[in-house]
């Protein structure tokens, strides 16, 4: 798989460096997908909730609701209803986008493999909401919808009768299955907003919002959008009179072309095979196994440090096993446990100055044993001769850490540098082991083990526990954060960090800090008008893709010289078998209960249809009767396109069994006009009808 | 040098700090009479100084954890004190890492540490909190 998820690394992490540039790491929107996400649903529930007051929910009603909400009030309804359609597509984009993230950052794999599986099931329920949504406009693209809809679902073997039946025609379309959309486009939301914060569940302090700049940029975009091209209604609905092309949300409804073109069934099987794909790419291929942390009771007395920083839930407080004093101990779920180590970064008692007892926290991983870490850094020293000498813990999924010309560097791989407790840094610094500590991680947006960067930060600048004390000098103290792609600006900060150390005083370890922030280079900026010209070319961007694709290009959906015959019905073939009296005989072999005068076997013949234009079959089919028992109706619904101007239409049909020959026979020529929909139906008392 | 007693009144009613308070105090005791030994070596000194550190660490993230999810009102003042007493401690381990030999201020201030904060502080903290 790696050769997909290199280049889209590659590409995400080219494409994250220049908008950290240009609006700062924390304001990056590829570092908050998710969060963009949570913010798209709200402003969708917002201005649907708005919309949903002046929405007449009457089939014949709804189109002009929606048309006199979106002119007569322009400046608030119509400007919701833009919102509403803007910010559903862009939930689409920011959910594909995530979804490339987390799989080009393989932050999806092994143990973290919930967020993604229930993350394929929120798409599921994204798209409920957006075609339901575009249905009950009832213009011409919720017709294509209801239609198309209607005959993708009639592939499921579930319906008695299809779902398409409802929209044969003008008169014959009820509100019912209208109200039902209204009821689903309600429901769905609720349900998927229950089902967004399962998908946090395993997140510990999930970031459901943007930042404040970010949320007021991304809806001032959209009020700009709305205003600069409104999101409209395609003309109404019409059963009897077809459009001959309809544009379509490609966000929403890329795949509905082919219901025509491949089939319903053949595009179930596609849905359906890209869904299972997608849910078996956590364990394709393994994730090598990492060992879970282990929690040491003798030196844990549930302080709960390790419980608080988890980025991932793995750790719970429970009450004490052990019987010491202490009344709760840490307890890490192994099936949630990532071995990251920030619970290790975390614990008051991993630190390298104890040497009475064992070195050994309260929390550790077994892979990256404390006292393991300790005798590294001093034999990597140690080794490492030099001044100034600059000792590295680096993060496995940032750029490497490549020393400069005239730089000593010794490099220590940890899982991430959240692991590294602050009181090493203290011994490092104090015990002059090392001129400086950088701490190399991952990109500074999101942290590939999500809250590495943060609580490292926040634990240096002594604002988290545990503190690194005041008393050792942050010029010593040095953070780099880089994704792979970031190499040379990881090579900028060790060189810069090692010239700001040569040049410090090396006899005080011990200073009074003018900063509690660590050292780190200065990030890459682009000048403020650079940096305005990118944000304002990204909302243009992303507002013009959105606009565009929201109801451009529109497909054909026949000529315009066309015409649409609708070859429907719902007809119960003869029973196969007649009724007949029961012999005494018989009767006496039956239980007194189950005694019955006659025998009506349930099972009707088949019904074969056949539908010739200008004398050719358009159209043969033999269509077997619903329910378990078959003694249901025989159902069908087909259409074709055939050219305006006269026509003649012979229908067929079958229903009694015989092998050869018609029960039921009508030939009708007809004046189709471009556009119309003839509806061909039967009934058993009127024969074929042409309308 | 003159050992810490623990007695009735450092009790907080809390039982996980209270038993650590007495587990603490005996680590302590044990430094103050290792370093009144002119025979230790100063190595061995820091080793105990270097646990009691870790000691003292873990004891305070627990009492500030208790502290922090009762909502005691005087968290910052008295994790201040915690945060004070610890760089005391890493101050102590540095000078005898340089001159090779604690000095007096170790037992003084570790004592009257105890003394005014388990009469102030946390006796404080005991009284504020319901018990649970």
């Amino acid at each position: 798989m790696n050769w997909l998820k290199r280049p889209l690394r590659a590409a995400f992490d080219y494409a994250e460096s220049a908008l950290d540039a240009a609006c700062g790491a924390r304001h990056n929107p590829l570092a908050q997908l998710g969060a963009l996400g949570w913010f798209m649903f709200w402003l969708i529930t917002g201005s649907g909730i708005y919309l949903f007051v002046f929405f007449d929910t009457g089939v014949t009603q709804a189109y002009e609701s929606l048309e006199s909400i979106t002119h007569d009030q322009w400046w608030a309804g119509g400007i919701l209803r833009s919102f509403h359609r803007y910010a559903s597509d862009v939930l689409v984009l920011v959910t594909f986008l995530h979804f490339l993230r987390e799989f080009a950052l393989d932050r999806m794999r092994g143990r973290r493999w919930f967020a993604w599986v229930t993350g394929l099931l929120l798409v599921g329920f994204i798209y409920v909401c957006g075609i339901t949504g575009y249905w009950m406009v009832w213009d011409q693209l919720a017709q294509y919808v209801a239609l198309t809809t209607s005959r993708w679902l009639d592939a499921l073997p579930i319906f008695a009768e299809p779902i398409s039946r409802n929209f044969l025609s003008n008169a014959e379309l009820s509100g019912r299955f209208f109200t039902l959309m209204v009821y689903i486009h309600i429901a769905a939301p609720l349900l998927m907003l229950a089902l967004m914060w399962v998908h946090i569940q395993r997140y510990n302090h999930a970031r459901v919002n943007p930042t404040q700049p970010l949320m007021i940029a991304t809806a001032a975009t959209f009020l700009v959008l709305s205003l600069l091209a409104p999101a409209l209604s395609q003309g109404p609905a019409d059963l009897d009179r077809l459009a001959a092309s309809v544009g379509l949300d490609w966000f929403y409804i890329p795949l509905y072309p082919l219901v025509g073109s491949l089939g319903s069934v053949t595009l179930w099987w596609i849905v359906i095979g890209i869904f299972l794909v997608l849910a078996v790419l956590p364990w394709v291929p393994p994730l090598p196994a990492t060992q879970p942390a282990e929690v040491h009771l003798d030196n844990c007395n549930g302080c709960a440090r390790c419980f608080a920083d988890c980025p991932f839930s793995a750790i719970t407080m429970q009450p004490r096993s052990d019987g010491s004093g202490f009344t709760e101990e840490a307890v890490v779920d192994p099936d949630l446990c990532v071995s990251c180590g920030i619970c290790v970064g975390a614990c008051p008692t991993a630190t390298p100055f104890r040497r009475s007892t064992a070195l050994v926290p309260g929390i550790e991983l077994p892979d990256h044993r404390i006292a393991g870490l300790r005798e590294q850094v001093e034999a990597i020293c140690a080794a490492t001769p030099g001044e100034p000498r600059i000792l590295a813990f680096r993060c496995p999924h940032g750029a490497a850490v490549a020393a400069p010309a005239d730089t000593a560097v010794a490099v220590i791989d940890v899982p991430c540098t959240g692991m590294i407790p602050p009181s090493f840094l203290d011994f490092v610094v104090t015990r002059k082991l090392a001129s400086g500590v950088m701490l190399a991680g991952c990109c500074e947006g999101e942290c590939y083990q999500r809250l590495g960067v943060n609580w490292t930060e926040a634990r240096i600048a002594a604002e988290r526990d545990p503190y690194l004390r005041d008393r050792i000098s942050r010029d010593r103290v040095a953070v780099s954060w880089a994704s792979p792609a970031q190499k040379s600006m990881r090579t900028k900060a060790l060189r810069r960090f090692a010239t700001a150390l040569a040049a410090l005083d090396p006899a005080p370890a011990k200073a009074e800090p003018t900063s509690r922030a660590a050292w780190r280079d200065e990030a890459t900026r682009f000048v403020l008008p650079v940096r305005i010209v990118v944000q304002v070319l990204l909302a243009v961007g992303v507002s013009a893709l959105v606009a565009y694709f929201s109801d451009t290009p529109a497909v054909e959906l026949r000529g315009a010289d066309e015409a649409v015959v609708t070859l429907s019905f719902s007809h119960a073939g003869r029973l196969k078998q007649e009724c007949r009296k029961l012999t005494p005989e018989e009767l006496a072999k039956l239980p007194a209960n189950m005694r019955r005068p006659g025998d009506c076997p349930r099972a009707r013949w088949p019904v074969y249809v056949e539908l010739e234009l200008n004398g050719q079959v358009v159209y043969a089919g033999m269509h077997q009767p619903a329910g378990i028992w078959g003694d249901g109706p025989s159902s069908l619904f087909e259409r074709f396109a055939v050219p305006a101007g006269t026509q003649q239409l012979t229908a067929r049909l079958r229903n009694s069994g015989r092998d050869s020959g018609f029960d039921f026979s009508n030939t009708a020529s007809v004046e189709l006009v471009p556009g119309q929909n003839l509806v061909v139906g039967f009934h058993e008392s009127s024969g074929f009808t042409f309308r | 040098m003159a050992s810490i007693e623990w007695r009735p009144e450092f009790a907080t009613g809390i039982q996980d700090v209270d038993h650590e308070h007495r587990e603490l105090i005996g680590w302590i005791n044990q430094t103050l009479a290792a370093s009144s030994q002119p025979a230790t070596p100063p190595g061995q000194i820091g080793d105990l100084l270097g646990e009691i550190f870790a000691r003292i660490s873990a004891h305070f993230a627990l009492e500030e954890h208790v502290m922090s999810s009762r909502r005691y009102d005087q968290y910052a003042e008295h994790k201040r004190d915690h945060e004070g007493l610890l760089d005391d401690i890493r101050d102590i381990m540095d000078d005898l890492e340089a001159a090779g030999r604690v000095e007096e201020r170790f037992s003084t201030r570790l004592t009257e540490w105890f003394g005014v904060h388990f009469r102030t502080h946390d006796a404080r903290f005991h009284h504020q909190m319901p018990r649970p």
